[in-house]
């Protein structure tokens, strides 16, 4: 009944969709932690405009779901600002602004969490704000925000499937390609979930394992 | 030597030209509508050593964190080493606007234990020491290094200097904290309830720490219900009441011969415990049986 020879014999075009797929991977859960640090720390400035501005962005790109988010930025965004987004911009954007209000929340509910003794104890020995936030606050806050992290990031890698709307090619945007001409679907999604199975399960298991040992760091 | 930058000097006071090592002048504090405190006036001498008592909740601890600004009063003035850390009038006016640098600047030279040791828990006890010189004062690690052994030793903790805090016990740990605030150099020590965290076994060792501190000279000002201590190390001992300071003097006159009556009351319940030097007694009592 299955037969895997579709899928062999368009390795490549799959090779291709796969490395997509971790480029968007790892260049959007970069820059979402960098935005994500940012906003998190508006969120947590004293100033009320900035928290606000934060609070903004956080609850604006929580709330739309990313799919919309991603035809916006692709078909709306460009006629907004009358220029020219390419579909590659477009998805990178999206989905980087996307986890960014996710991790920003896991970043400033970790540095909420530090015992404000902590800051206490820096700020008496006169240390600045970015001297408090590199050096105490942001090294135990991480070991804590690691695990919702790394779930987080896993659910980024599945979430990049959705640049196949906008013709990103991607594993999925590649799996229906070839389906289209071999008339194949079954090997094909099939393949393609169980890659996505491969890849993922490690990390879910390693992001447990962190979860465990994040635990012991009081 | 005035090394204010910014030309800043005291306001005029009383005392003239006098520099002011620690005074704090009228010093106001509200949490939000909450008024604390109401209006405190306090100088200390360089090498004093004053007991702030008070009971639960007369605002000792925010008087504390109002002298090296971790709380901003709502007016008053604190001046620490000649420096002005924070000057601002009742009616709005004459505030002085300082900025964050100049802050940090003056507060490093203030040194604070907190009752909860507050010990940085992903750096041990050397880097804990040596975190202040190093990361405010661009200290040479070396050097920086050397002096955090130094004091670790001091606190008869030579060995536990690449231990963690979880490693450590209370008493050690807040050794640790006491020998951190004393890497910068500060001209005054800030305690805040030192021992009230510790099991009754651990409180002598931190005590006797800090009396050896006072022996040098350190200017201290320490908030603590170990009266006995108080009696034993205190030029000074300060009853705060209500946000106010009820009654000062000698720990001899305030602590055995006190005139305002929740003073006396306060003093009494050390009185009638036969309380009063018991646990400082034993603490040297120990260590003489060493
Ligand atoms: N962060 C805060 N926000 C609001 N109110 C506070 C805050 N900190 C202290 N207070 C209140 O200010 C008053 C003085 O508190 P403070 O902690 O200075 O007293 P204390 O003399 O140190 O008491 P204790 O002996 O219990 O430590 C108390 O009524 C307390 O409830
Ligand atoms: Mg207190």
């Amino acid at each position: 009944m299955f037969d895997f020879s579709v899928v062999t014999n368009n390795a490549h075009l799959i090779w291709e969709g796969l490395l997509i797929t971790l480029y968007y991977t790892v260049i959007t859960i970069a820059a979402g932690l960098l935005i994500g640090l940012i906003v998190g720390l508006m969120q947590l400035s004293s100033s009320r405009i900035l928290a606000f501005l934060g609070r903004i962005y956080v609850e604006f790109f929580r709330n739309i779901p990313l799919l919309v988010i991603l035809l916006w930025v692709y078909f709306a965004l460009p006629i907004f600002l009358g220029i020219n987004i390419t579909k590659g911009w477009a998805g990178f954007i999206g989905l980087s602004c996307y986890v960014a209000s996710f991790y920003a929340e896991i970043l400033r509910a970790g540095i909420q969490s530090i015992d404000p003794g902590q800051t206490d104890a820096a700020t008496a020995l006169g240390m600045s704000y970015k001297q408090r936030m590199f050096r105490v606050i942001l090294p135990q806050a991480l070991r804590r925000m690691i695990p919702p992290l790394a779930g987080q990031s896993i659910i980024q890698m599945k979430n990049t499937t959705l640049l196949s709307i906008i013709t990103v090619p991607d594993l999925l945007y590649q799996a229906s390609y070839i389906s289209s001409f071999t008339y194949r679907p079954m090997e094909i999604y099939t393949a393609i979930g169980a890659m996505f199975l491969i890849l993922l399960v490690p990390l879910t298991l390693l992001a447990r394992k962190l979860e465990q040992s994040g635990m012991n760091v009081k | 030597m005035n090394s204010a930058p910014h030309g800043k000097t005291a306001p005029k006071t009383k005392t003239g030209e006098k520099r002011d090592f620690l005074r704090l002048d009228d010093i106001c504090l509200k949490y939000g509508a909450k008024q604390v405190l109401f209006g405190v006036d306090l100088e200390v001498a360089e090498g004093e050593v004053v007991v702030l008592i008070g009971s639960s909740g007369s605002g000792k601890t925010s008087l504390l964190r109002c002298i090296n600004l971790l709380n901003q009063p709502s007016s008053g003035s604190i001046v620490i080493d000649g420096d002005v850390l924070f000057h601002a009038e009742e009616s709005g006016n004459g505030h002085m606007e300082i900025p964050k640098a100049e802050v940090n600047r003056i507060r490093s030279k203030t040194g604070m234990v907190f009752q909860q040791f507050n010990l940085f828990p992903h750096m041990t006890a050397i880097e804990n020491i040596m975190e202040g010189p190093v990361t405010v004062k661009k200290q040479d690690k070396k050097q920086a290094r050397e002096r955090a052994e130094e004091l670790l030793a001091s606190m008869g903790l030579a060995e536990h200097g690449n231990k963690y805090p979880r490693q450590l016990s209370g008493g050690q740990q807040q050794r640790v904290a006491i020998a951190r605030g004393m890497a910068m150099d500060p001209k005054v020590m800030l305690f805040d309830e030192p021992t009230s965290a510790l099991d009754p076994e651990l409180v002598g060792e931190v005590m006797k720490a800090m009396e050896s501190l006072a022996e040098t000279g350190m200017t201290m000002v320490i908030v603590t219900h170990e009266i006995g201590f108080a009696y034993e190390v205190a030029d000074r001992v300060v009853f705060l009441d209500q946000g106010v300071i009820a009654e000062q003097g000698p720990p001899s006159e305030v602590l055995l011969h006190p005139k305002h009556p929740r003073l006396k009351s306060f003093v009494e319940r050390f009185h009638d415990s036969a309380d009063l030097l018991r646990p400082f007694l034993e603490a040297k009592q120990s260590e003489q049986a060493e």
